[in-house]
């Protein structure tokens, strides 16, 4: 079991004797059951952490804005940050380092072991608890969550629970740390691509009616641009002003932007931007989930990605977020990469 | 006017309202969302709140302004395209979003209306349901101004007394409403009022999170513009729109020209919703950025709300609907943030 203990005492002598400028891990939320992220700087408030399965945001979203804020910092703070980190989180990490976007000296990483169960979905939780607001959620290693609402204690099957990623999940302990919290315990794992099957049995025109619908719903806040690890573009496609622009540029370079996607929500520019993104992600998406979690309007965003991850490993046998040394899919060829789709 | 009406009759005035569109809250997967409803038997009122408030039918995310083209012989042409709609009707608005609207009433009007928002706020009649419960564990109207069976905004209010409503008409347009079926209203008798009387004093009681002495917010911001404190707390901050776009008072937008063809020219000039919390917002043409991070991004959203709102209107520009917190991907949570600022360096 990952003792929380042991990650407090951890974090509290790396931030004691300034081996990382701060931490990033959890904390309890105030508005409800499940964690939120923390940033600890004071090694007296590292009693603030917590760890269990509430814990499902993926922390290395905020080695973004770390990065951007040492580039504003005149004399930055070269120290990494501690970042506590699950199996699934670690392998954004890893493609964070493929991609050269971070330095391995940059993040000191708490790696925490899922042991074979995962975290939860708020949703599906609340919907078994009827209305019943949960103080604390435990692992029973019975393969059951224990949720403690109102002093009663309520046992629910992981499998009930579980966030629909950890159902497919392909790494429960991280493939990249600097320190290991719990046991390496390997997971039985379901079939990978499962929860595309359903989609992808249906005709051509159905799938385009099922993706309208759920697309015509998007009011393009962009949470899941916003969350995603792997969206660290300066400059967006979607953004109405480039990033690029400086005092320097010209007015007729400013005047000539492309705008390739409108704001207006409807269903062409909310596709293009979907399908974009989509795109963008393929072969580095590590399906973290977090894009769909965060969808004020339950657009089932996680599939897109899903399913591109599918065609990576089954076109070019590709994984995702496992060796921080192998070149990235879209950057790298082999010669035996299938050709057939060029006409 | 005060009537009283069976619940058994309520689809009756529905279909009595045909004139209207009619909007209510309609459940698609988990989500509860305004909806043009088409027959009288698919409104259910007992949804808790809907993801957008119904600001998105008088303030629509996305408006036509006028369209452009080059005509024939080459000149350019503008029309002007103003809303026409029929008069619309939504039913189950929560206080807390009634009350969002006379806000923004006062942003799109005053000095200058703008037509387009008056256009459908005019012709738009707000029927209200009381929550006799919150509708969302963040709910914290008591603490702004609101309450759970606040008039404000409303044309009429309904409370769910059990087998009944208590039917409240407060404007013009809501007598018309009532009118269109008297029938079906019975006057209220004393056990009536007493239940109703009885179910507000409750619903009051069962709000559970409050921002402390609200009142002593707006001037502690004032000294906080500087503070690190923003920094701390935009510390999880990703720089979404959620809290924004959810939010039943915020109003700020963008418009843009929209080219269907460039030759022969066609388009259309269009208001689209934006937020202060996108790092483009306030973006310069020269590429300097005034609000260059998500501290001051955060600072900006609760100052408007809670400082320079109050300072212009008299009023909080929040009505305690909670749905920024709730949908917030990172738990940001103005009630802390608030009770935070209220303790700062104390």
């Amino acid at each position: 079991m990952v003792n929380l203990e042991d990650l407090k005492k951890e974090a509290k002598m790396l931030l004691e004797e300034g081996k990382v400028k701060y931490i990033i891990g959890y904390e309890r939320s105030t508005n409800g059951l499940m964690s939120v992220p923390a940033f600890i700087k004071n090694p007296k408030n590292v009693e603030r952490l917590v760890w269990d399965p509430s814990c499902i945001y993926n922390l290395t979203r905020f080695l973004v804005d770390e990065k951007r804020r040492k580039a504003r910092e005149k004399k930055p703070d070269t120290r990494p940050v501690g970042i506590v980190v699950k199996g699934c989180d670690s392998r954004a990490v890893v493609v964070l380092l493929q991609e050269k976007f971070i330095n391995r000296e940059d993040v000191y990483i708490l790696g925490v072991s899922c042991e074979g169960t995962g975290v939860v979905d708020e949703k599906k939780l609340a919907e078994k608890l009827k209305g019943k607001r949960p103080d604390k959620i435990e692992f029973d290693e019975k393969d059951n969550f224990i949720i403690t609402s109102n002093n009663e204690k309520i046992k629910i099957p992981a499998q009930e629970i579980l966030a629909e990623r950890c159902l497919e999940c392909r790494a429960s302990f991280p493939v990249i740390y600097d320190e290991l919290l719990g046991e390496k315990v390997e997971r039985k794992s379901g079939e990978p691509f499962k929860s595309l099957e359903k989609i992808e049995s249906l005709a051509k025109e159905d799938r385009w009616a099922f993706w309208k619908e759920q697309l015509d719903r998007c009011i393009r806040c962009y949470a899941c641009r916003s969350v995603c690890p792997m969206c660290y573009c300066d400059e967006c496609v979607v953004d109405t002003i480039s990033f690029a622009v400086t005092a320097d540029t010209a007015a007729e370079e400013k005047a000539q932007k492309i705008k390739w996607v409108e704001k207006s929500p409807d269903s062409s520019e909310n596709f293009v931007y979907h399908l974009v993104r989509a795109i963008h992600l393929a072969g580095r998406c590590i399906d973290c989930g977090e894009c769909e979690r965060v969808c004020p309007l339950d657009i089932p965003i996680r599939f897109l990605n899903k399913k591109l991850e599918k065609e990576a490993k089954e076109l070019f046998d590709y994984d995702v977020g496992f060796d921080p040394e192998k070149p990235s899919l879209v950057s790298s060829f082999k010669d035996e990469d299938p050709e057939d789709f060029i006409r | 006017m005060e009537k009283i009406l069976r619940k058994k009759s309520f689809p009756q005035w529905v279909k009595k309202l045909e004139s209207y569109r009619i909007y209510a809250p309609t459940k698609n997967g988990d989500l509860w969302n305004y909806e043009l409803i088409n027959h009288s038997e698919d409104i259910n009122l007992d949804y808790l709140n809907t993801v957008l408030s119904p600001k998105k039918i008088i303030f629509p995310q996305r408006e036509t302004f006028l369209e452009f083209s080059t005509s024939n012989n080459g000149n350019p042409e503008i029309k002007e395209v103003l809303p026409e709609e029929d008069p619309s009707l939504v039913f189950g608005v929560r206080p807390c979003d009634a009350k969002a609207l006379t806000l923004t009433d006062q942003v799109f009007g005053g000095d200058f209306d703008d037509l387009y928002y008056w256009r459908r706020r005019n012709q738009t009649v707000l029927v209200g349901l009381a929550c006799p419960t919150p509708p969302s564990p963040n709910c914290f109207c008591l603490s702004v101004n609101g309450s759970p069976h606040s008039k404000e905004g409303l044309d009429i209010l309904m409370s769910d007394l059990g087998d009944r409503y208590y039917v409240e008409s407060l404007t013009e347009k809501g007598n018309k409403l009532l009118n269109l079926a008297k029938k079906l209203f019975e006057e209220p008798k004393a056990k009536d009022k007493k239940d109703l009387e009885k179910i507000q004093l409750a619903s009051e009681k069962k709000i559970k999170r409050q921002i402390k002495e609200t009142k002593k917010i707006p001037p502690k911001l004032k000294e906080m513009f500087d503070s690190p404190f923003w920094d701390e707390e935009a510390m999880s901050c990703i720089r979404c729109g959620i809290c924004t776009y959810l939010c039943p008072t915020c109003h700020c937008f963008d418009i843009s020209d929209e080219v269907l063809s460039s030759s022969p020219l066609e388009g259309k000039r269009v208001r689209t919703w934006d937020t202060c919390q996108f790092p483009d917002f306030t973006m310069h043409s020269s590429g300097h950025n005034p609000r260059p991070d998500k501290a001051s991004r955060l600072r900006q959203r609760i100052l408007h709300k809670f400082q320079y709102f109050v300072e212009r209107y008299k009023n909080y520009q929040c009505t305690g609907c909670g749905r920024c917190i709730s949908k917030c991907p990172v738990g940001i949570d103005i009630i802390e943030v608030l009770n935070k600022v209220r303790g700062y360096g104390t």
